[in-house]
């Protein structure tokens, strides 16, 4: 039995590595001349690495963390300690201004956020999550935007402020990208409100040890001349024996394939036959995350007695959070995300670079300029197409969430927009790679494994 | 508002039964999230609007009721 393996990220890796185990021959094409998708490492000094794109994890996290310690790879805490800051100003306000804050809560009134994060909660419960369509009174959640929910049910003026901010910083979505369902499910998917939104006992706990991007390169490394890079699939055609994957180098002949890439690029590839319904609508968004890396010498904010993190209303900069390498350079995270990143993103690097240096000088007062800058520009990535994740729109769940998963003839479906568990998440990408392994191991037994 | 009162509003967003007088939200898995939501059940139920740093202030329910008291009386 040989399965091909589309997209050589977390879902793809983590499938190709657990039919290997089975003693199953497999082959993974992967488009870019890298592995690791959605995890991205990038060196901003010498043996510092910052993460570009997927970072975070918690203990929920459970077969992450499983494989971490499998491939001996170490959890760093994402401990902060320190005052935050705040830049939160009402759209008609003439000067930003910014203010230290112990801890992270905003200096906007409790009792509005209250008030938000009960309705955000009230509508996250009632979500199905492992079937979101079949959530009552899904028709009406799946009809109208984020957006327009909080037209509807935000009436104080924090609240309404804060909303987009926690969007953004929860699942890189502009409130007007997703669905009330997309948005209640990715929040349940995720643990709840708390929990995603928790840096300390939460979702955001810890970072992998020298760059979550080493773990896909453990994964491929022991794959070896198994994983195929520089091969973008074009064509998935089946007949009676088998399928043929058409990539810009040739053609490759299994009994199985698995599809490993967010729904918006599956839809790009040609199936025959044809798949009986797309897996993303014009509609679907890319996840709208750019991120920013400024590196200085050292955490030179810890020094002011700051932990790094801030909110910003006005952006680009939207948060920051000290990602910085234990013993190493200083790392400042800074997330640009929903409309802001659909801005941010279509500016010359220059002006990217003049926008955040001083957005973090007017946060963190006394930063001297960065002695390096990187940005991130996940909406433009030809071979992901948004981060975190793909953002369902209205319409999306009901019309294309049953079939997610249903496995097309000899055609297979992983990524983490297929894991109703952790969606969005590394987590989530590592479970869709396990079902689709056993799915395709258990559908097409007959040449037998070598167990 | 008595502190049996917020017993119940703290067993119910922090989700556990295991709560009494002296309890600490903090303690017992609350953070700055789940706290809004205790300010924003005593405004709804007693219209009092206080503040986070109430909460950090007076974290138990007992403290908390005072607190209530002190700013209603």
């Amino acid at each position: 039995m040989k399965v091909l393996v589309v997209g050589a990220g977390l879902a793809g890796l983590t499938a190709a590595t657990d039919l290997a185990a089975r003693g199953v021959d497999v082959q993974v094409l992967e488009a870019r001349d890298r592995v690791g998708g959605r995890m991205h490492g990038i060196e901003v000094a010498q043996d510092d690495w910052a993460d570009a794109g997927a970072a975070y994890l918690g203990e929920r996290h459970t077969e992450l963390l499983a494989l971490m310690a499998e491939t001996d790879l170490k959890a760093v805490p994402t401990a902060m300690e320190g005052a935050s800051r705040f830049a939160l100003t009402a759209p008609d306000a003439t000067a930003p201004d910014a203010r230290s804050v112990p801890g992270r809560f905003p200096p906007l009134s409790g009792v509005a956020l209250g008030e938000l994060f009960d309705l955000l909660d009230e509508v996250t419960r009632t979500v199905r999550v492992d079937a979101p369509w079949l959530t009552p009174d899904a028709e009406r959640l799946d009809s109208i935007t984020a957006a327009e929910w909080a037209e509807e049910n935000l009436r104080h003026p924090d609240a309404r402020l804060f909303f987009p901010l926690f969007l953004g910083e929860m699942m890189a979505a502009a409130p007007a990208d997703v669905s009330v369902l997309h948005m209640a499910f990715y929040l349940r998917s995720g643990g709840g409100l708390r929990y995603l939104n928790a840096f300390a006992g939460g979702a955001q706990e810890s970072r992998i040890d020298g760059g979550a991007h080493r773990l896909c390169e453990v994964l491929a490394a022991r794959l070896g001349d198994r994983v195929r890079l520089g091969e973008p699939v074009l064509a998935v055609e089946q007949d009676g024996d088998g399928v043929t994957v058409r990539t810009a180098g040739g053609a490759h002949r299994g009994d199985a394939v698995i599809v490993a890439v967010p729904p918006v690029l599956a839809d790009r590839i040609g199936f025959r036959p044809a798949l009986p319904e797309p897996r993303s609508s014009d509609r679907t968004a890319p996840g709208c995350a750019v991120k920013v890396h400024l590196i200085h010498p050292s955490p030179l904010w810890r020094e002011m007695g700051l932990s790094g993190w801030s909110v910003s209303s006005d952006g680009p900069l939207l948060s920051t959070v000290d990602d910085s390498p234990p013993g190493g350079v200083g790392v400042l995270t800074g997330f640009v995300t929903g409309e802001e990143a659909k801005r941010y993103a279509a500016l010359p690097l220059a002006e990217q670079r003049a926008a955040a240096v001083a957005q973090a000088a007017l946060l963190f007062p006394g930063l001297p300029e960065p002695i390096g800058f990187h940005v991130t520009n996940w909406l433009d990535e030809p071979y992901s197409r948004g981060c975190y994740a793909a953002l369902f729109g209205p319409g999306d769940w009901i019309a294309q969430g049953p079939g997610l998963t249903r496995p097309h003839g000899r055609v297979h479906w992983a990524g983490t927009e297929t894991s109703t568990e952790f969606f969005g998440l590394m987590e989530g990408a590592i479970r869709s790679g396990r079902r689709a392994a056993a799915e395709a191991a258990h559908d097409h037994p007959t040449s037998g494994s070598a167990l | 508002m008595s502190a049996d009162d917020i017993v119940e509003i703290f067993r119910r967003v922090l989700e556990t039964d295991d709560i009494t007088a002296d309890s600490d939200f903090f303690l017992l898995g609350g953070d700055s999230l789940l706290g809004t939501r205790v300010l924003s059940a005593v405004a709804r139920t007693r219209g009092v609007e206080l503040s986070f740093e109430d909460l950090l202030d007076a974290p138990t329910p007992d403290a908390l009721a005072k607190k209530i008291a002190g700013v209603t009386r």
